[in-house]
């Protein structure tokens, strides 16, 4: 029972962690939600700023290491789900799962983010308009 | 007898006036109030509005990439009451303010009597202009001059400078507003249309946070034409007899 719930809740930040971009435009016109991507990093900048948060991640690939930018929602609703902006610091490791930007450039839309304590970082941004309080 | 009459009559009008005057005073619709997220309004809905031949070709070809609110231009009446972010409602007698947490924009709602001003069309607002009335405990809102470079919502449902939105707000318990909403657009729309959305009051001590959408609109420089709709074929509504 348990794990079906966490499953659910899984199942909704997946969903819902979009919708702040949709808010302010529409998802596909910035990224392919054909173009799935997962990337491990070290946060290098954390940007808790409006309209969506910035954060960048230092990926090594064979040695040689690049820049990735990675959106999230918008700070109010992460802010009402319970985030902070240092509720992440620059250094700690994430996964990361997310589409790709559609002009090719080194940036996602994030789905989900996992530490590499097992925390889930900046998901559950719907939770203040999905509960109805 | 009739002094004891008299008493009697003289107390039921003591407990009657007042209570009188009271049923006549409008609802208070102050507070902090969260939106149902509607990114498209045909949703709602349950199929496209009734378009005219022009609305729906602008339907078809409506490129999302061009969403005005991606590049921070207010978000126009509609989808300010739809995104997912909260406002403050302001209620005074001659005058209802409303601050949007999205995009810290505000609506004023005229309660003073006046009408729409005489070179309206030529001064729009994203916004629109607005005034209101009361009846019975419904807030009536009657706005228009809204710039058509808003969008109805997300999706990209558009509309032109006669749209003009009929809104009524009734407070159906001490937390929820119903909020019914009628788009009029002959450019767009063959007839009128409406929906209808709740708004739940946050809890005490719900504050709105910042929204300023110049800040750090990185989004902008990424976006890429996007035509979703190219498909879409467009039915007109079959007249009704007599209609």
């Amino acid at each position: 029972m348990q794990r079906g719930i966490a499953a659910l809740l899984a199942a909704v930040g997946v969903v819902f962690s979009g919708l702040s971009v949709a808010a302010h435009h529409s998802f596909a016109a910035q990224y392919d939600r054909d173009k799935p991507i997962t990337l491990k990093g070290t946060i290098n900048k954390i940007e808790w700023a409006n309209p969506h948060i910035y954060f960048y991640l230092d990926v090594v690939d064979n040695g040689a290491k690049t820049e990735w930018a990675i959106e999230g929602g918008a700070p109010s609703t992460l802010y009402r789900a319970g985030w902070r902006k240092d509720s992440a610091k620059v250094g700690e490791s994430v996964t990361v799962d997310g589409f790709l930007a559609k002009d090719g450039s080194k940036l996602v839309n994030m789905q989900q983010a996992v530490l590499a304590d097992g925390r889930k970082l900046f998901v559950g941004q719907q939770t203040f308009y999905q509960k109805g309080r | 007898m009739a002094a004891r009459i008299g008493v009697v009559i003289g107390l039921l009008l003591t407990l009657v006036v007042p209570a009188a005057a009271q049923t006549a005073a409008p609802p208070d619709l102050s507070g902090f109030w969260i939106n149902q997220y509607t990114p498209d309004l045909s949703a709602v809905l349950g199929k496209q509005p009734p378009f005219t031949e022009f609305g729906a070709e602008r339907w078809r070809t409506v490129d999302t990439a061009k969403d005005p609110t991606a590049i921070c231009l207010p978000v126009g009446p509609s989808r300010g009451f739809t995104a997912p972010f909260p406002f403050l409602l302001v209620q005074h007698d001659k005058m209802i303010a409303i601050m949007f947490e999205y995009q810290a924009i505000w609506r004023a709602i005229y309660m003073d009597g006046r009408g729409h001003p005489d070179d309206l069309a030529d001064y729009p607002y994203f916004m629109g202009h607005s005034v209101g009335k009361w009846e019975g405990n419904t807030l009536v809102v009657d706005t228009q001059g809204i710039d058509e470079r808003s969008w109805l919502d997300t999706a990209g449902h558009e509309h032109s400078a006669k749209l003009r939105l009929t809104e009524r707000f009734t407070k159906t318990g001490d937390d929820t507003i119903r909020w019914t909403v009628t788009y009029d657009d002959p450019v767009y729309f063959t007839r009128p249309w409406s929906i209808e959305r709740t708004f739940t009051r946050g809890k005490p001590g719900d504050r709105i946070l910042p929204y300023t959408c110049n800040e750090n609109n990185k989004d902008v420089e990424h976006l890429r034409p996007n035509q979703p709709n190219l498909k879409y074929k467009h039915v007109p509504e079959e007249k009704k007899p007599g209609g």
